[in-house]
């Protein structure tokens, strides 16, 4: 998989690396178990220090999204457990984009509900028992128990169905 | 024990200006450490303290813990030195400057001069006269590893070079700390340079270190406040804040540098000057260097 990196961007340059490695993981063009470039070989892929890979490949392994075997390399989650508090965040900020937008189009919130659950019935999501059930796992927010299977990830699902295994 | 250790060091230019002013440095093994700052602002002259080729005027430099001035030797055996302005004998072939060097270096490793000569498609037998400045530059970063040092020294070794020869330099650089873990100590005003290089940033102003922090660290928790001009708020009030690091006056308003993320400085503002809606923005390392260098007292 190729990565592109760009000093002066907004963000840091390890954590350009864990975004385009997050992004490919939950867009299934990294799928579970598959091999990433070593951290040599990236830092020299992407002329970017050693140690800045390093500490991209730690925060990614701290989030449960990798795993290194020692001797072996780097690979993809079996089961990418995704941090559900940290996945609120990026949803939260993904709302935020989406309700300054509907609000300068003249949309009204009950539209922009509406608007989701025609996405969800195009996806092929499961019907949920209410509006917000399907979002629960995350909107909750309490933090309490163990973090919901994936099977049961709002995230993964739209991904299985858009791309289905071949 | 530290590479490098500055403590307190003071250096005068001829004249009585003063070059460096109460520097205080010190590089782990392995680290890499972008040095930045205007011109004059004292890099160079920290760069040959660090050599032992300037002493001190005050303060103490120890290299490995050795004194460069008194184990010049014995230090030099252990570091490589590129520079801008490092000029290699145009007559010579280059198979023979690096046999002078070899020479030199009793901890030579040939197979990875080799290496690095296949890699860089220089013909051994090249006159450096004939070379391109981007080659000759190469020939000297080989003389500079070669013996696999522990520190290596590079004063501005991208200056003069196109974009091209800029890169190749850079991966080079990369490869070379893949393979040997080298500290290395490099001086440049290509801020995305440093920003792929460099682990830690160490900025000079006037002689004086102005910031020394983790690049990552300084990525994320620096902030610009964009306040309005209409006399609201004034440049000292705003330099008395605690995490100001700068001001600049410009004709559509004040820009202020705080040492604190968007969301933080945006608090702070609102608790001590009342300005609860001026827009704080994350910034590149570029944009810090001119916001920092323009906006001090």
């Amino acid at each position: 998989m190729q990565l592109f990196i760009a000093p002066g961007d907004e963000l840091p340059i390890y954590r350009q690396i864990m975004r385009q490695i997050t992004d490919a993981i939950a867009g299934g063009r990294l799928g579970p178990g598959e091999k990433l470039a070593s951290q040599r070989d990236l830092a020299e892929q992407l002329v970017v220090s050693p140690l800045t890979v390093k500490k991209a490949y730690d925060e990614l392994e701290r989030e449960g999204l990798i795993r290194t075997e020692r001797g072996r390399g780097t690979f993809v989650g079996e089961r990418a457990a995704v941090d559900p508090e940290r996945q609120r965040q990026h949803l939260r900020a993904g709302a935020r984009r989406l309700l300054s937008r509907a609000r300068l189009s003249g949309v009204s919130l009950a539209e922009v509900i509406a608007l989701l659950h025609e996405v969800e019935a195009e996806l092929g999501l499961a019907p949920a028992g209410d509006g917000l059930g399907s979002t629960g796992g995350l909107g909750s927010g309490g933090g309490d128990g163990p973090p919901a299977p994936l099977s049961d990830h709002p995230f993964d699902q739209p991904h299985d169905q858009e791309e289905p295994e071949s | 024990m530290n590479v490098v250790e500055l403590n307190n060091v003071d250096q005068m230019y001829a004249g009585g200006v003063l070059a460096l002013s109460d520097v205080n440095v010190s590089i782990e093994a392995g680290q890499v450490v972008g040095l930045v700052g205007e011109n004059g602002a004292g890099k160079t002259t920290l760069m040959r303290i660090a050599m032992g080729m300037l002493g001190p005027r005050r303060g103490t430099v120890r290299l490995f813990g050795l004194d460069p001035r008194r184990d010049a030797v014995g230090v030099k055996r252990r570091i490589g030195y590129v520079s801008e302005d490092q000029i290699l004998p145009p007559f010579l072939r280059v198979d023979r400057v690096i046999d002078l060097h070899r020479s030199l270096f009793p901890t030579w490793d040939d197979a990875l001069a080799r290496r690095l000569a296949e890699r860089f498609k220089i013909s051994p037998k090249a006159k450096i006269r004939t070379l391109s400045k981007g080659q000759a530059r190469q020939v000297a970063l080989l003389c500079a590893v070669a013996h696999r040092p522990e520190l290596l020294l590079l004063d501005e070794p991208a200056g003069g070079l196109d974009p091209a020869a800029r890169r190749e330099f850079l991966e080079t650089s990369i490869r070379l700390l893949n393979e040997a873990g080298t500290a290395i100590l490099f001086s440049s005003h290509y801020l995305t340079d440093v920003e792929r290089m460099a682990d830690r940033l160490v900025m000079l102003h006037d002689g004086r270190v102005l910031i020394d922090s983790d690049l990552d660290t300084l990525r994320e928790s620096y902030s610009l406040a964009l306040l309005p001009a209409n006399g609201t708020v004034s440049r000292d009030r705003l330099l008395a804040l605690g995490g100001c690091l700068g001001v600049r006056e410009r004709s559509e308003g004040l820009r202020a540098l705080f040492a604190l993320a968007p969301g933080e400085t945006s608090e702070l503002l609102a608790e001590t000057v009342g300005i609860g809606d001026a827009p704080c923005h994350r910034i590149g390392l570029e944009e810090m260097f001119i916001e920092l260098v323009g906006g001090q007292a």
